[in-house]
């Protein structure tokens, strides 16, 4: 198709041509493992076909992907893995719509397209020697696990770490391994906790909605920062929360989603106001998201 | 001053198809003009003010293919696009100075922060863009209320001016617009002829896009009553955002059976309800006046600031296509006047 093109090109008008690369088109991953979070998410660990791909893929903590499903679309996740992790990236995705339940129709060993990383980072050179907290709601956690992976690959360059999670129930936990894992380690504070209605037999954790647990445990605004991701409604009150607790608005770094298309900043549906989340986010200070047009 | 005479235009555009560059142009299909491309001379008609499509068809068109799969029980095979038939060497010969504003933003939009959008950008570079000066605009149109004018160069290769005597006088503008004058250069002779006077449509006069661009830009005006009040005979049908120059926005979806299909690029709008709607079911814009909000805000706010571009061209055709009469000029009377008040 290329020589056609440059054929074409020295007949009539004579204009050079130079193949542009095509933006649109994705990798293929194949699905290496696939979990089971929960009844209706998934984790899975893609790795990349084409082996030039393979070694040099690289992304920075708090960049996402466009997944494909063929034959149903792409959707944007969060990269969920640690970025010093090689060859493979990890997502972890709820069956809520067309392409997300596609996605949860495959299995191990199944292929899927991979465009990324797009976005920007979590300034993880802010967060060296301070103390961290983590906030997330639900399927929220896997958006800001690629930072605490990170950090915890090299621990000592951070200050004490707090990881805060809760979900509707119990059953809707997910990564409760790797919370298992946590929970063991001497070199985290992990708090767990569900809303009130959603507490089943045997549950070891706190209970209550978020903001008011993060209010109980009152971690100390010094030398800390926050990264957080949740539901709109838990980012609202969990703000107000921090806010009561002495957080600077600069403290408080979130990841934000809206629904995109192309993650290139052209399809024109995830801004917010004057920003497109997809280029200028998906990570901001709560400072910089008091400044955007109320538009979420 | 170069000439085109009537007839040489005619022989040009006929030579031109004969090396099989594509000719999109304004021609009569029942009884309206749209631009389209054309298989003879004779089909172009350029007595109409404006076609009632954009000719940013030819360049985004509606719907095309990204790339192509076919799901085997061995894995996914893809399939990359591009073909002299999908890129054709093209010619829009008769676009209006506020289509080719148009074209100029888009691509602003396609080449923003490095992301270069091949599909755009490979149909770009090898179309040229020979625009007619509007000899008179009809009571939609307000190209001179944006910053532009019936013979605005912004976006065209080629300009042409209509003479007295029925011909055209040529104004390269870019180095393609050269290019194509020298290909073709036996059609052009050097000649002087008093080109015929160009009636610019009337300004707007209460309007200001400087004072509205400021209004806009402060986050506290973004739930004024006026977007609630102007809004709301809206239907979101989104036929603005259609026939519009600069609306940009698309989809990307997987169209084709369980075994292959194709991944393609489709126009979307930014008023219609499940646009932006997260899969969980929350809609940052729930209501048809956030929607509209968010395309006045786009045309005369996000492009400019962000893409360094005109979002609003002027050409009207979101006032002409609007079947409850909601009117894009009005508003911007309205958004002037309280940037007036509120002495920014």
């Amino acid at each position: 198709m290329n020589c056609e093109l440059k054929k074409s090109g020295q007949s009539a008008l004579n204009i050079p041509h130079s193949r542009l690369r095509n933006l649109y088109l994705p990798h293929l991953a194949t699905i290496k493992t696939a979990v089971q979070e929960t009844v209706d998410t998934w984790t899975f660990e893609l790795e990349f076909q084409d082996p030039a791909v393979r070694d040099s893929f690289s992304f920075q903590p708090g960049q996402f992907g466009l997944i494909s499903a063929f034959g149903a679309g792409e959707c944007t996740l969060t990269l969920a893995s640690s970025s010093f992790r090689q060859r493979s990236v990890d997502i972890t995705f709820r069956k809520i719509g067309r392409v997300t339940g596609a996605l949860a129709s495959l299995n191990q060993g199944d292929t899927v397209g991979f465009r990324g990383p797009y976005g920007n980072r979590f300034p993880m050179e802010l967060f060296k020697g301070k103390n961290l907290l983590f906030i997330s709601g639900g399927i929220g956690l896997p958006a800001v696990t690629s930072v605490l992976y990170d950090c915890l690959e090299q621990r000592g360059d951070y200050g004490a770490i707090t990881i805060l999670y809760g979900a509707r129930s119990t059953r809707d936990l997910v990564y409760q391994r790797q919370i298992a894992e946590w929970e063991r380690r001497s070199d985290v504070n992990m708090v767990k906790t569900v809303d009130p209605w959603g507490v089943t037999e045997g549950w070891d954790g706190m209970v209550g909605l978020l903001p008011a647990v993060l209010e109980k445990i009152n971690p100390s605004p010094e030398n800390a920062y926050v990264i957080m991701c949740g539901p709109p409604i838990m980012i609202k009150f969990a703000l107000q929360s921090l806010e009561k607790l002495g957080f600077t608005s600069e403290q408080i770094y979130l990841t934000l989603e809206n629904k995109m298309k192309c993650g290139l900043g052209k399809c024109g549906r995830c801004n917010i106001g004057d920003l497109y989340i997809c280029k200028e986010g998906p990570v901001y200070s709560a400072a910089q998201t008091r400044r955007m047009y109320p538009d979420f | 001053m170069k000439l085109l005479t009537r007839q040489n235009l005619d022989r040009w555009v006929e030579a031109m198809l004969a090396e099989k560059v594509r000719v999109v142009g304004p021609v009569a299909r029942a009884g309206q003009p749209v631009y389209a491309p054309v298989d003879r001379a004779s089909a172009l008609d350029f007595s109409q003010v404006i076609g009632r499509n954009s000719i940013k068809d030819v360049l985004f068109p509606q719907t095309e293919p990204v790339m192509l799969y076919t799901i085997k029980k061995t894995g996914v095979e893809m399939k990359d696009v591009g073909s002299a038939e999908q890129w054709p060497e093209t010619v829009i010969l008769g676009s209006r100075a506020c289509d080719a504003a148009g074209i100029a933003a888009l691509r602003s939009v396609f080449v923003w922060q490095g992301e270069d959008d091949p599909l755009f950008l490979e149909r770009y570079e090898r179309t040229t863009v020979v625009t007619l000066a509007c000899a008179r605009g009809d009571r939609s149109c307000f190209c001179t209320s944006v910053g532009l004018a019936p013979d605005a160069t912004e976006g065209s290769d080629l300009l042409l001016r209509e003479t007295v005597a029925g011909n055209f006088a040529v104004e390269p503008v870019t180095d393609k617009g050269k290019r194509l004058v020298a290909r073709w250069a036996s059609h052009f002779k050097e000649g002087s002829e008093s080109l015929r006077p160009v009636v610019p449509p009337p300004v707007i006069e209460k309007s200001d896009v400087e004072k509205i661009l400021a209004w806009l830009s402060d986050p506290s005006h973004y739930q004024d009553a006026v977007w609630v009040e102007h809004a709301a005979k809206c239907l979101g049908c989104g036929a603005c955002t259609y026939v519009c120059p600069t609306c940009h926005c698309f989809d990307l979806t997987d169209e084709g059976s369980a075994f292959e299909g194709e991944r393609r690029k489709n126009w979307d709008a930014c008023q219609f309800d499940h646009f932006a709607a997260h899969a969980s079911g929350h809609n940052p814009r729930s209501l048809q006046s956030q929607r509209w909000r968010n395309r006045f805000m786009c045309k005369f706010h996000f492009y400019p600031t962000k893409f360094s571009a005109k979002g609003c061209v002027g050409c009207g055709r979101c006032i002409r296509v609007c079947y409850v009469g909601l009117d894009i000029a009005e508003m911007m009377e309205k958004v002037t006047a309280l940037g007036t008040s509120a002495k920014l």
